[in-house]
């Protein structure tokens, strides 16, 4: 039973992997397998569920694991109206992690990496993504690659299909979203969508995620995406953009719901941009808040951000253009109190004493418990002299 | 920190590790730098590593001290990788305390560690004016959290730090008071 069940998916799966229409004629027609039972532990797919259980009881333990239950809990939801009946065997784990990946294993565990809930713009583009993993995990994606993976080496490539903690070091490694086959992630893409649909998300978000994505891979210099480890195994990005956008078009409609999402995710994105900031990666950061502040030009954090990327990199006009940003922050009136510490630095750099001085009060008067606060006190004495 | 465990492995199973008993007493580092040591350590030497000398009191990975003895401008505060992928982060002559820390925190990061900065004060080392910083490291590679101190100082346009890091539990306050007398015996020559 369960076996016709995969098969019927997996003809559904196939038949969307015809080009043009008949894929979006074969997304209105597409039905998820029924749930899938936990395999005998003495087949492969058996000891691979035992492998993730295990690697699931570190994640539940991990200190990167964010344990804010009422964002757990709303990401959960939009796993669980994408993932209907395979809901209940669906479990979602936060990570604080400063790079776009998600990922499912097949024993129903998801990661979410903070980096992507910072990208993405509304409920419905996360819904996207999470949508393409379950894809992934209705269509046993992973099962077949694990048959695949002979070689010791492709076993480890296999392994970063996960992103588990302990495989997934190397920040400049997007492992968890490379190892799966092209045809794979043209499938889980179509998925994806149907999923979508069903949950009554507005598909079109699905392409925007992609074409937000190229445009940080772009900025970066010598940033070829073809080149991007992002999509080494991932259909070129045009195409898959277009794709995506030709299957929406199919079915128009749907939700957003762009001002929950970025109300449940408020109280968190200090933290995430600060993360961001620290990657070090100033041209992909500063494409990214370029378009959030297009997107959002009221939001202080988002300029705050990239007026720290802009000091940091410090290239020509650079600290002019953070100047700018620090000043519309505080403009605002909801800047955080580091906009103040970073105004101050500059102006120390440029010898202004008084106008470095005024910011650092400032700096230390709305934050006296800051880390930095006796070097803080120390500048202002050495300035003063 | 991912990557100094990686080159120590790989480099243990080459037979091209080696572990040399740095003895109590004054003790010369590079050109300029002399502490004082009031019990043994174990210097790491092996491929890959520098540009800071890595000793233990535990044995890698459990604890570490980098020693910086006169970082130039332009030099990176980490063995550089060819992968070309990851960021360098550089040392330029004129940093100013928040940003040096910047750069430990940087490389402490690169492997998707998470760094938190406790305190950074100003405060004498090597015999000038320096600054002292204590941290918590969150390794990724183990999630073991770490505990951390740091010292350091420009001289005549060069850097001169420790950076200690062990686990929070048992081992950093073991040594902590070792690393405070190590920092305070510091000289580095005008």
């Amino acid at each position: 039973m369960r076996r016709r069940g995969f098969l019927r998916a997996g003809c559904a799966c196939g038949a969307l992997l015809i080009p043009g229409l008949g894929r979006a004629q074969a997304l209105s027609d597409w039905q998820p397998p029924t749930r899938f039972a936990r395999p005998d532990i003495s087949t492969d797919e058996g000891g691979l569920w035992a492998m993730m259980d295990r690697e699931e009881t570190k994640l539940r333990r991990s200190p990167f694991t964010i344990r804010d239950s009422d964002l757990r809990g709303y990401v959960h939801d939009i796993a669980c109206r994408l993932g209907g009946e395979h809901c209940s065997d669906i479990r979602v784990h936060l990570v604080r992690t400063p790079l776009f990946n998600a990922s499912m294993s097949p024993n129903g565990m998801m990661q979410v990496w903070t980096g992507l809930m910072l990208r993405v713009d509304n409920e419905a583009q996360l819904a996207a993504v999470l949508g393409h993993e379950i894809g992934h995990y209705l269509a046993r994606h992973s099962l077949e690659r694990l048959r695949d993976a002979k070689s010791r080496s492709a076993f480890a490539q296999f392994m970063g299909l996960f992103g588990l903690i302990g495989a997934v070091g190397q920040l400049a490694t997007l492992a968890g979203a490379f190892a799966y086959s092209r045809d794979h992630e043209r499938e889980a893409d179509s998925i994806g969508l149907a999923l979508m649909r069903n949950a009554g998300y507005d598909p079109a978000e699905a392409a925007k995620v992609w074409d937000n994505l190229l445009l940080e891979i772009k900025a970066k210099p010598g940033g070829d995406p073809a080149s991007s480890p992002m999509f080494a195994t991932h259909p070129p990005p045009e195409e898959r953009k277009e794709t995506l956008m030709r299957l929406a078009e199919a079915s128009p409609g749907g939700v957003t719901n762009e001002r929950t999402w970025q109300e449940k995710t408020a109280p968190l994105r200090h933290e995430w941009l600060g993360d961001e900031i620290k990657r070090g990666q100033h041209e992909e950061s500063l494409a990214l808040l370029k378009r959030m502040i297009e997107r959002t030009p009221s939001q202080a954090e988002y300029l705050y951000a990239r007026a720290e990327v802009y000091r940091l990199r410090a290239k020509e006009n650079d600290l002019d253009a953070a100047i700018a940003d620090y000043d519309a922050a505080v403009a605002l009136g909801t800047e955080p109190p580091q906009a103040h510490r970073g105004l101050g630095m500059i102006y120390r750099l440029r010898n202004q004493s008084a106008a470095a001085k005024a910011s650092f009060e400032r700096y230390l008067q709305l934050a006296p418990e800051a880390p930095d606060f006796a070097i803080i006190k120390s500048y202002m004495e050495e300035d003063r002299t | 920190m991912r990557n100094l465990v990686t080159v120590l492995l790989v480099a243990a199973l080459a037979g091209c590790v080696a572990a040399v008993k740095v003895e109590s007493g004054q003790k010369a580092l590079g050109e300029r730098m002399v502490v004082t040591l009031d019990g043994a350590w174990n210097q790491i030497n092996a491929p890959g590593l520098g540009p800071a000398q890595v000793w233990t009191m535990e044995g890698m990975p459990v604890d570490q001290l980098l020693i910086y003895t006169g970082l130039k401008t332009d030099e990176a505060i980490h063995a550089e990788r060819s992968d070309g992928n990851t960021k360098s982060f550089k040392f330029r002559s004129g940093m100013q305390p928040d940003e040096i820390v910047a750069l430990f925190e940087g490389m402490l990061t690169r492997d998707g560690s998470s760094f938190k900065l406790v305190k950074l004060a100003p405060a004498t080392f090597g015999g000038g004016k320096g600054f002292r910083f204590e941290y918590g490291l969150t390794r990724k590679v183990d999630n073991v959290q770490l505990s951390g101190i740091g010292y350091g100082m420009e001289s005549r346009g060069e850097l001169f730090a420790i950076v200690y890091m062990a686990p929070r539990l048992t081992f950093f306050s073991r040594h902590e008071t070792r690393v405070e007398r190590i920092a305070r015996s510091a000289l580095v020559k005008g």
